[in-house]
């Protein structure tokens, strides 16, 4: 080989050969090595709420696909923090990291750049790359489905939902319960009441019993605390869970709970990661009632079988697509139309949805 | 209307009775010259074994006064660090801040999210039924009132009794104090260890009374609220009573604005703690009286050296 026009030449036919397989998937994300999974958490994952759904999830991987995971948790939002753990993970061999909180958006995207032969995905988070996919799961189509059955079982035309912060994945929520509320009771109205907190159980406790003293029939809870449902058992009113199945703390009210079934998203994609077929969406997942993301707990007894036989239909021809929970016309608490009729609601207009359905009350300024 | 403000005062408690049981321990630590910055640490300590207790031992009673204890232990260490070892104040106390969340939520971990029957409301035939106040007089549980009790007893020994003066003493001024026999360091560790217990107890509260369950963090920032108190009260307990109740009942309102579909300005509203308390420092900075003055020796380690 002394020639060097010729060693250039052969190892560019060399390189370009190694090449060629690969372009047959060129964008399909290539793991190196065995898959090793690290899970972050914000909090402590048994948290009652979000971080359990997602630890609940991670348990069902560990079981279906048998890789090891690690587990880290209270790792705060702040970028420095964040990117310790996972350089320390990527160190010792981890080749698939989970985030789980909208807080390590741009960490993880720092990271992913940082390291681009490792797999990210992050829970409810804003960034995507070539090795990055956010996902977050379409919850209003459960909270829909939660409104249909509070609808029908209220005894009044006044219910409630209690919410964290006004921002667009919980105003989809309120929203949906609220047309879901008026496919059994037209007229009824919803009044949300925005903590302003997400883990506040004074706060949500002291929120449903004020719901509870203007009578409503239903408080719907968005947050994760038992409080608002001892407070609505007591008053002997129906409740409605969010996140896992919170039955337990309302055996008599509580009606259903819409709940995350995050193994649904991460079981499939995680095989997509090792097997190298993985293209994380430029857009972020956003699976929901159709992938089995979210659903809603079975209905007790005391629901009748024509109510329980609307949800079904409803459930079902969202599945099939023919419809969704936002189909137009939609007009907003002051009347003001937000979409037209015969229109739907695309992913660009959910996300920024930043007002409240006509059928609503209050909210926040 | 009046079922609407019945329902209001009654509720402020909930909100209101946390804050000054710790904005009343911190007064009168304050007033002995120790910044104690923990109060977000003691409060959680206290909520997590008040709740762990009752949910394990199902006596609320037993509970309360284990997260008591448990406030006053860990201000003790504080009180060790500053006032022995004579560290930073400031940094100490976020220290132990630091490691009363740091327990509460490792300890407590396997008890989250799990209600139980919690502090009850004393039963006042009649006198609850009253309009207006009836719920907030007569239909609250036994600390509601022993909060009121403990506020006028602190007034109490801070202005009127020997035992006040020395502490006032150690605040103002630790080398006068100390050359007039009054023993600066006993005297500053039985004030950070009581506002440690009223901390404990603001804590227990929380959990055991205002929401019958326990969550991490579930403190959520109030210790903080009572730090601010502190200065809006000008140091002095019956005030810092008094705004604990203003600040409850703002907090109670706002649910219920929204609840009967008033779109309730939250952000502004969850302002007004903090802007009371500059306003309130902008006041006294004006009126330049010499009442309610912050304690000349606050923040200072205290050495027996320096004494001159």
């Amino acid at each position: 080989m002394r020639n060097p026009v010729f060693a250039s030449a052969l190892s560019l036919t060399l390189l370009s050969a190694s090449l060629l397989p690969n372009l047959a998937q060129a964008d399909a994300f290539q793991l190196k090595g065995e898959p090793k999974i690290a899970f972050i958490y914000a909090a402590t994952a048994r948290d009652g709420g979000w971080n359990e759904a997602l630890d609940d999830a991670r348990q069902v991987v560990a079981d279906k696909l048998g890789y090891p995971i690690a587990v880290a948790e209270s790792i705060p939002e702040d970028a420095s923090a964040l990117k310790n753990a996972i350089d320390l993970y990527v160190q010792r061999g981890f080749n698939i990291i989970v985030g789980t909180t909208y807080g390590y958006s741009d960490g993880i995207a720092e990271a992913a750049e940082k390291y681009p032969n490792v797999a990210f995905v992050n829970a409810s988070g804003t960034r995507n790359a070539d090795n990055l996919e956010s996902f977050y799961a379409r919850t209003y189509e459960g909270w829909y489905l939660a409104g249909i059955a509070a609808g029908a079982m209220a005894d009044s035309n006044k219910l409630g939902m209690l919410a964290g912060f006004p921002v667009s994945v919980v105003n989809w929520d309120i929203n949906g319960f609220t047309r879901g509320v008026q496919v059994s009771k037209p007229d009824a109205s919803v009044a949300v009441l925005y903590t302003n907190s997400w883990w506040d159980p004074v706060k949500e406790g002291q929120g449903a019993k004020s719901l509870l003293e203007q009578n409503v029939s239903v408080v719907a809870n968005n947050l994760s605390s038992a409080a608002p449902f001892t407070e609505a058992e007591k008053a002997d009113k129906y409740s409605i869970g969010f996140q896992l199945d919170m039955s337990a703390n309302a055996p008599k009210g509580h009606l259903t709970s819409v709940t995350f079934h995050w193994d649904k998203y991460l079981v499939p994609t995680i095989e997509a990661i090792a097997a190298g077929t993985w293209e994380p969406s430029e857009y972020g997942a956003f699976p929901g009632l159709a992938e089995g993301v979210v659903d809603i707990t079975p209905l007790p007894d005391s629901v009748p079988a024509a109510v329980k036989q609307t949800i079904a239909t409803q459930r079902a021809a969202i599945i099939a697509g023919e419809m969704t929970p936002f189909d137009g016309p939609i007009l907003a608490q002051d009347g003001s139309e937000k979409l037209a009729s015969g229109a739907s609601l695309d992913d660009e207009q959910l996300w920024s949805m930043d007002y409240l359905v006509k059928g609503t009350q209050g909210g926040a300024q | 209307m009046e079922q609407f403000i019945t329902h209001w005062l009654g509720s402020t408690p909930a909100f209101a009775i946390p804050l000054a049981l710790a904005s009343m321990g911190l007064v009168l630590c304050e007033r002995a010259g120790v910044l104690n910055m923990g109060a977000e640490g003691y409060m959680s300590l206290g909520a997590m074994t008040a709740a762990v207790l009752t949910l394990t031992l199902g006596n609320p009673a037993i509970g309360i006064l284990c997260a008591v204890l448990a406030g006053a232990t860990l201000a003790l260490v504080f009180g060790f660090a500053v006032v022995v070892m004579r560290c930073e104040q400031i940094l100490a106390g976020l220290a132990t801040m630091a490691v009363g969340l740091g327990i509460a939520g490792v300890v407590g971990r396997s008890y989250v999210h799990k209600s139980f029957e919690g502090l009850q409301p004393l039963d006042l035939p009649w006198l609850d039924q009253l309009p207006l106040v009836g719920q907030l007089l007569f239909h609250q549980d036994i600390l509601v009132y022993l909060t009121v009790l403990i506020g006028f007893a602190l007034w109490f020994l801070l202005e009127h009794t020997r035992a006040g003066l020395k502490i006032r003493a150690v605040g103002e001024d630790p080398a006068s104090a100390d050359v007039a026999g009054v023993q600066v360091q006993v005297q500053q560790l039985l004030a950070i260890t009581a506002s440690g217990a009223l901390c404990g107890l603001a804590g227990a509260y929380l959990s055991v009374a205002s929401s019958s369950i326990w969550v991490d963090n579930m403190v959520a920032g109030r210790g903080w609220i009572a730090l601010a108190l502190v200065v809006f009260a000008r140091w002095e307990p019956l005030k810092a009573l008094a705004g604990a109740f203003l600040f409850g009942a703002i907090e109670a309102l706002l649910p219920r604005l929204q609840a009967i579909g008033i779109p309730a300005p939250i952000y502004l509203m969850n302002m007004l703690p903090y802007l009371f308390t500059i306003a309130v420092l902008l006041v006294a900075a004006c009126s330049g009286s010499k009442k309610g003055m912050e304690p000349a020796a606050l923040g200072q380690p205290y050495v027996r050296q320096d004494r001159h």
